[in-house]
């Protein structure tokens, strides 16, 4: 039996759809991390598995028992099940003892000096032992996670639910928190993690799930999400690929806006001078020997550019399209004191690769610098 | 001469009667008030938008007036020929006054409280009540202290007006006094300090609550 199963879960805030369709089973002792960028229902997702958001439609099962039931007992259920929030949220008007110790007493019934034993063999384990009179004000951010990460592991649960639990600190303090994670994947216990933290994520994890488009967009193991992503977000994310996109229309087209708009998209993503100047130089040498071989003096020019660049390997893409008759510009014999095609000169000496092909009235040219 | 004024003749059997009939009002008036006041500050914060523009107009109306003209208000027009005794009315218009505050003092005070941390409870397995029982209202209790110790403060001062509606209170007596025995600095700074000592005392039980509470 899954110890998570969910079924077309659908939810939307003031309909805004942020999750559809979303199917999931989770086996007992797998450990998975949640990526994909803001805005992808990661969190909406986790916060529907422990019921603090209502599904608008779906089943949720845990551990066999039906949460979004109706005559489900919630609480009981909730018990089974930790959490732990990007903000900590520990109870302020309590120190760490009683915070560690409140639930096991009042839901487990307890003994005080018992659910004392089992606080201290905790704050031990991720050594905050000298902290258990301190009150949660007096902690660094990543002492009151550590703390919080206790606080759910003194009910016991068979399942942990990680909400961007590095999210909120300093990053000096991100290290102790995920060490406490790590050290958790060694017990048996089920996790569901919800990071940024690439590496982490590939390190720990026997499963990642890349959320986008409402919902799992694409699942795998770490080797096979990280090093040979298939669908397109995925890649995107992954390379952390960012985009650009230009349409000319007409051949007084505002160059100079158009190489502004280029500066402004390298200058964001920090490209130096050069890879700018050459990103600028092959879109306008480009466009003007497009201009010449594919349209003639009357007809409608459509061209569009969309440069895509690699934060993570540094690599820029450029893709020009023009409709319009099949005209290959690179296609032409060129000599060393050629003028004529001074531009292609240029754009063949700063490339690293270009292709050219044409489908369905569209001439595709790619620069690889 | 103080002898004279304060304990002379049974004065001070006087003097003590109009203390009680002092506490006697301010205390049922804080007790009904609080409970009162809970329940508009709960309508106030409610979804229904009818309720909450209801406890919104109440709460304007009665922090936006005078507690006299309430006081004369009720006593000499919506109560006026009912027969209540004056002592009912000055309750019930003392706690319609303190009811307001109360309400935007717990509302502040709700506010203040942080609903992650009530969701972190839930998720431990504590139903709604116990969440709110644990986390919420010790903490409610905690902002809402000092600034609910002031609201007790102002409301026995305020009572120092019941004598307008023939009550016979703390303030009434001391004027009294003094008319009768033509020494009015000594007579009201005599009742001064009466309501100064109540006013400490309030102090001291708050302060000492909170010593047992951080031990």
């Amino acid at each position: 039996m899954s110890i998570i199963e969910v079924r077309n879960l659908y939810k939307s805030f003031n309909g805004v759809e942020i999750l559809k369709n979303v199917n999931l089973k989770v086996e007992e002792g797998e450990r998975i991390a949640i990526i994909g960028g803001s805005g992808g229902g990661k969190s909406v997702f986790l916060r529907c598995l422990e019921l603090l958001e209502i599904p608008d439609n779906g089943e949720i099962f845990i551990n066999g028992q039906e949460i979004t039931a109706p005559n489900a007992d919630i609480d009981k259920i909730r018990q089974n099940m930790g959490m732990v929030y990007q903000k900590f949220h520990l109870f302020q008007h309590l120190n760490v003892m009683e915070n560690l110790t409140l639930a096991p007493i009042k839901l487990l019934k307890m003994s005080k000096a018992e659910a004392e034993k089992k606080a201290i063999g905790w704050l031990e384990k991720v050594s905050l032992t000298s902290k258990k009179f301190s009150y949660p004000n007096e902690l660094s951010g990543g002492q009151q996670q550590r703390i919080a990460i206790c606080r759910s592991l003194m009910m016991n649960p068979k399942l942990m639910l990680f909400d961007e639990p590095t999210s909120a600190l300093d990053p000096t303090m991100v290290g102790e928190v995920l060490a406490t994670i790590r050290m958790l994947s060694k017990i048996k216990l089920t996790m569901i993690i919800v990071t940024h933290e690439m590496n982490f994520a590939k390190e720990v994890a026997d499963r990642i799930l890349f959320f986008a488009d409402h919902g799992i967009y694409e699942q795998g193991t770490p080797k096979q999400i990280f090093d040979n992503p298939q669908k397109p977000l995925t890649v995107a994310f992954i390379h952390k690929l960012k985009f650009f996109h230009y349409d000319i229309y007409d051949k007084n087209f505002d160059l100079i806006q158009m190489q502004g708009k280029i500066w402004e998209f390298a200058e964001k993503y920090g490209l130096n001078r050069k890879q700018t100047f050459n990103l600028q130089h092959c879109c306008e040498e480009s466009i003007f020997e497009i201009f010449d071989g594919v349209y003639k003096t009357d007809e409608k020019i459509n061209i569009s550019i969309d440069i895509e660049y690699s934060e993570s390997n540094k690599q820029t893409e450029i893709k020009i399209a023009s409709i319009g008759r099949q005209y290959n510009p690179f296609d032409v014999d060129i000599d060393d004191d050629d003028t004529e095609h001074l531009g292609i000169m240029i754009i063949n000496k700063i490339a690293q690769n270009v292709t050219y092909e044409y489908n369905d009235n569209v001439n595709l040219i790619k620069i690889q610098i | 001469m103080i002898y004279e004024i304060f304990i002379k003749n049974d004065a001070w059997l006087t003097i003590l009667n109009g203390f009680l009939i002092t506490v006697e009002i301010s205390a049922f008036s804080l007790i009904c008030g609080t409970i009162l006041g809970t329940i508009v500050c709960f309508c106030r914060m409610s979804k229904f938008t009818v309720l909450s523009i209801l406890a919104k107009i109440y709460i304007s109306i009665v922090r936006g007036s005078p507690v006299l003209m309430l006081l004369m208000l009720l006593f000499y027009g919506v109560f006026a020929g009912s027969g209540l005794s004056p002592l009912f009315v000055a309750v019930v218009t003392f706690s319609l006054h303190t009811a307001a505050y109360v309400a935007e003092l717990l509302r502040s005070a709700i506010m203040a409280t942080d609903i992650g941390q009530v969701e972190a409870a839930r998720t431990l397995g504590f139903s709604k009540w116990q969440a709110f029982r644990f986390i919420t209202l010790p903490q409610i209790a905690h902002i809402a202290k000092p600034v609910y110790q002031s609201i007790i403060v102002n409301l026995i001062q305020w009572t120092s007006v019941v004598g307008y509606v023939t009550i016979t209170d703390l303030t009434r007596v001391i004027n009294n006094i003094a008319s009768r025995t033509m020494q009015p600095m000594i007579t009201i700074t005599g009742g001064l300090l009466i309501y100064l000592s109540i006013s400490y005392i309030v102090y001291g039980v708050f302060t000492l609550t909170n010593r047992s509470s951080t031990k």
